[in-house]
């Protein structure tokens, strides 16, 4: 019987505590992927402004040279794009809002910066997208930040509550 | 020929937003072939030209001189035909949107009209679009056949010559077919092909579409695409050892300058000029100079009385008589 109790408790400490690091780790995955899009819209830029390569031409480089973990996201609006084709650029960008929001934990807010994007890529003069990209990387330390804070506050605080919850109901049926 | 042409068109529609395509897919088979010219125009009924003739479009791709009756244009159209037509990538065209065009595969050509920005005197770029033409292009190949034999002489050499026509007469077209012949070297059995340098400034001869001429300029071609003429001479002259240069659309004086200077390095020039007549040109004061000085050899004339491409007359550049023995009828081998 008590090896049972036994087997039933740490059951549920395990599973209370997985659920504490998963929700925990959305935090810091937010962040790495913000600093991840960081570096692939860097590239995005180069490619653009001192390449003056085709956009489709140009997704599909960072989606190769970006890392792998988002870089996906590149390929996928190159891929609605093609297959559209309706000229318009940021409904291929507003495709990919569910993979953001799922699989990259992004918020509202990183993915609005995202679709920012989309609307002024490659509609102006190399100068023009230069500031824009300026602007956007700029918005995008911010976020990143923010996602430091919020990392920092949450990420501890979910770890821990999972394992006291997962204590608690133990306490509570033994 | 005609499926070429067909192909072609269906080709074009890749580059024209939804809406538009849609009806444009519905325009009856005899008339995509012909086709020459396609404009929209930001809240104007949208526009097709061919033979000399323009029409609307309905809803269901029928042609009509009504314009209440042809499908409108908005901006919204004309905006994602751009994007199109630029592959999304407005930046990577700024020079070409400057000169107010960019080519397409195939070597068509868009004109671009809207709000011209200036930035330190010289355009910087070309804002709120708000007219495009989209002009098709149709490569005829070997409507220079029947006049090859008054370019060339038995020297085993060409003349200088000047072809001269108004507006969409298909000069260039003829040009282009001069060279592809003399490049190949087919307008006799056993002749050579000669080594010619085209000065290419509006991508209008070759159509070069990301380093790759995309009409047949022949085998022995060089092309400098969107070169100004002088720039082009001192490039061509300096290492690439031409026998003839070819330019279209020449008037200004620096032109002049240029035709000069190849002609002292001893290769032979074939060039377009807009006119209609020899006082015409003569009447022009840079291109005066060089009918006086008796530098061209060769004139032939150009114009629609005939349909697109009919020989008006050609005329030898010593006396000025004319030299035509062909029957005034087009030469577009229709």
């Amino acid at each position: 019987m008590g090896f049972i109790k036994l087997l039933g408790s740490l059951l549920i400490l395990f599973s209370t505590t997985w659920m504490g690091f998963y929700h925990g780790s959305r935090y810091s995955s937010r962040l790495k992927n913000l600093v991840y899009m960081e570096q692939c819209f860097k590239m995005l830029e180069t490619e653009i402004v001192y390449g003056a390569t085709p956009l489709p031409e140009a997704l599909h480089n960072i989606h190769r040279k970006g890392n792998r973990k988002i870089s996906f996201i590149f390929r996928d609006i190159r891929e609605h794009l093609m297959e559209h084709g309706r000229g318009d650029i940021f409904y291929s960008f507003s495709s990919i809002i569910k993979p953001l929001k799922d699989d990259l934990h992004f918020t509202a807010e990183d993915i609005e910066l995202f679709l920012s994007l989309g609307r002024v890529i490659g509609s102006s003069s190399r100068r023009d997208q230069e500031k824009n990209f300026q602007l956007i990387l700029n918005q995008i330390g911010f976020l990143q930040e923010d996602a430091k804070d919020e990392r920092d506050k949450h990420e501890r605080l979910f770890k821990n509550l999972g394992i006291l919850t997962g204590l608690a109901i133990i306490i509570i049926l033994l | 020929m005609g499926r070429k042409d067909l192909v072609t068109y269906n080709n074009i529609l890749k580059y024209i937003c939804m809406d538009l395509s849609r009806v444009l897919e519905d325009v009856p088979t005899q008339y995509k072939k012909i086709i020459e010219e396609i404009r929209l125009r930001n809240g104007s009924p949208m526009n097709i030209y061919f033979n000399n003739k323009d029409y609307f479009i309905t809803e269901g791709g029928a042609l009509t001189n009504e314009y209440r009756k042809g499908i409108l244009v908005d901006k919204e159209h004309i905006d994602e035909t751009f994007q199109l037509i630029s592959n999304y990538s407005i930046y990577a065209f700024e020079e070409e949107i400057k000169n107010g065009f960019i080519t397409l595969k195939g070597g068509h050509r868009v004109g671009i009209g809207g709000k011209v920005l200036y930035s330190n005197g010289e355009i910087e770029s070309i804002r709120n679009i708000s007219s495009l033409n989209i002009r098709i292009a149709r490569e005829k190949i070997g409507v220079s056949n029947k006049i090859i034999r008054y370019v060339t002489n038995n020297q085993n050499t060409i003349y200088n010559t000047l072809i001269i026509s108004p507006p969409q007469c298909g000069k260039t077209t003829i040009l282009r077919d001069l060279i592809r012949n003399l490049s190949n070297g087919t307008y006799d059995s056993n002749g050579r092909g000669f080594k010619i340098g085209v000065i290419d400034e509006r991508s209008e001869i070759s159509g070069m579409y990301n380093g790759i001429p995309q009409h047949n300029i022949g085998l022995r071609t060089d092309v400098l695409d969107n070169c100004n003429k002088q720039d082009g001479t001192m490039i061509f002259l300096r290492a690439m050892s031409p026998d003839i240069i070819a330019m279209d659309e020449i008037g200004s004086i620096s032109d002049v300058k240029s035709i000069h200077e190849i002609l002292k390095a001893g290769v032979k020039v074939i060039a377009t000029v807009h006119g209609d007549t020899m006082e015409d040109l003569l009447s022009k004061r840079s291109l005066g100079l060089l009918i006086e000085d008796r530098i061209f050899k060769r004139y032939i004339f150009l114009n629609n009385s005939r349909g697109v491409g009919t020989i008006a007359d050609i005329v030898e550049g010593d006396g000025f008589t004319s030299i035509k023995e062909l029957e005034e009828v087009s030469i577009w081998g229709l």
